[in-house]
């Protein structure tokens, strides 16, 4: 793992429960293809077992409801949606993130333009 | 892959995964690998290769899981347990009090406290030397300080001397002491603080029947009486220790002086305007059955030889007894 991965990583790891809620809030979906459609969402380098362990502790929390989906060419899928907590969850940790990465854009350009582009 | 090929691979990698985190707490590892071997087949269903060449080796596999799945809980990882409403209510109990031994006020008590402490070698020598004193005299009238013109009291000074000196030397001694010993000190200073709030307790009630004892005669009876209860009645007595009767009293402002009601049934002798005369004492009392209240026993005071009067001296009546 390279530094910038793992950089990545520990700074994923904050933000993960945020960008699994994003996912589902978008549509219901399984294990893989969450890691699937993070990645595809520019998260490269979020891991699987990361993404089924934020998924089974959001469930455990009551953030989600599951399902089973039989799969015609393969093994059952269990389907993980928003509840109403999830969705109030992901508000709040939408408005959050908002402020944070509003701040941090703020110092991170004060400290460009400090040293000139 | 073959499909059973592709199963095994999911039964055995899942199986080293649960190997890693058998040390969860049961509630936990179910809830997060309820369906591992599900989520397993999926991944491995969408692609190409074993599960360690496209998920990494087990043993990674599962630090990442234990990593993710405990990041949302407020409990420390060495800890490992479950986020319960206790564990919750004992954790905002450990920042509450980490706040206040935090404060100012309360590092600057801890701070004075160490130099109170010879102070509380002396008060536990004094206290020990009571707590002694109280518990081999039982019904003697213990005080906060002994009488030293006694021979009693002065051996009960020196008692307390002698506690507070080996107190002093076992507190200047504790640091030095090895573990039990000092375990020992502190027990035993629980155990005097405790048995001397007994005491010194029961040493309120000691020192007020003390009070009374050596008040001075004129008040001893007033608070003898006192402590029995309302006076109910007055036997005047002549200085020969003959019994007067209809004797009239009168208060400093020339109001006649009653006693108390009791039980009993008092007949007032009516004077010639009609009214009761109610400060004629000793009264005339009935007790309810009908039987008449008699004089209660007394003891005279023996009077000075050369006595005011020149009657007889009183011989039948007894020394006072001690009030005490």
């Amino acid at each position: 793992m390279s530094q910038a991965e793992v950089d990545t990583t520990q700074l994923l790891k904050g933000v993960l429960d945020l960008a699994v809620l994003a996912v589902l809030a978008d549509a219901d979906s399984y294990g893989y293809d969450v890691v699937r459609r993070l990645r595809e969402n520019g998260l490269d380098h979020v891991g699987d077992a990361s993404v089924y362990g934020t998924l089974r502790r959001l469930y455990q929390a009551g953030a989600l409801n599951s399902y089973v989906v039989p799969s015609d060419e393969g093994p059952d899928r269990k389907y993980y949606g928003l509840n109403n907590r999830g969705r109030k969850a992901l508000d709040q940790s939408a408005q959050t993130w908002a402020s944070l990465s509003k701040a941090l854009n703020h110092l991170l350009n004060g400290r460009s333009n400090d040293h000139g582009k | 892959m073959a499909s059973n090929e592709r199963a095994d691979d999911v039964t055995s990698y899942a199986a080293t995964v649960r190997a890693q985190l058998a040390d969860l707490p049961a509630t936990e590892r179910d809830v997060l690998l309820e369906d591992l071997e599900q989520h397993l087949a999926e991944v491995a269903a969408e692609g190409e290769g074993s599960l360690v060449d496209r998920l990494g080796p087990a043993e990674d596999y599962a630090v990442e899981l234990r990593a993710a799945y405990r990041a949302g809980h407020q409990t420390t990882e060495t800890t490992q347990k479950t986020q319960t409403n206790g564990a919750y209510v004992a954790e905002r109990v450990r920042a509450a009090a980490a706040r206040v031994i935090d404060s100012d006020w309360a590092r600057q008590i801890v701070a004075f406290l160490p130099e109170l402490r010879p102070a509380w070698w002396v008060l536990r020598g004094y206290l020990a030397a009571l707590i002694l004193t109280a518990a081999f005299s039982p019904g003697y009238a213990l005080g906060p300080i002994p009488n030293p013109a006694a021979k009693r009291g002065l051996a009960e000074i020196l008692a307390a001397g002698v506690a507070i000196w080996l107190s002093v030397r076992i507190g200047r001694r504790s640091r030095s002491l090895p573990q039990g010993a000092r375990y020992l000190t502190v027990s035993a200073n629980v155990v005097i603080a405790f048995v001397a709030v007994v005491v010194l307790g029961h040493m309120h009630s000691f020192s007020y029947s003390e009070l009374i004892g050596t008040s001075t005669p004129e008040q001893a009876p007033f608070n003898a009486a006192f402590a029995a209860g309302p006076t109910t009645n007055i036997y005047p007595y002549s200085q020969d220790g003959k019994p007067l009767s209809n004797i009239l009293l009168y208060d400093q402002d020339g109001q006649p002086i009653t006693v108390q009601q009791s039980d009993a049934q008092t007949s007032y002798p009516t004077g010639a305007d009609g009214k009761p005369i109610t400060n004629a004492y000793p009264l005339t009392q009935r007790h309810l059955n009908g039987d008449p209240v008699v004089a209660p026993r007394v003891a005279f005071p023996p009077w000075p030889t050369p006595s005011p009067s020149p009657t007889s001296t009183p011989t039948a009546s007894p020394s006072p007894s001690p009030t005490r």
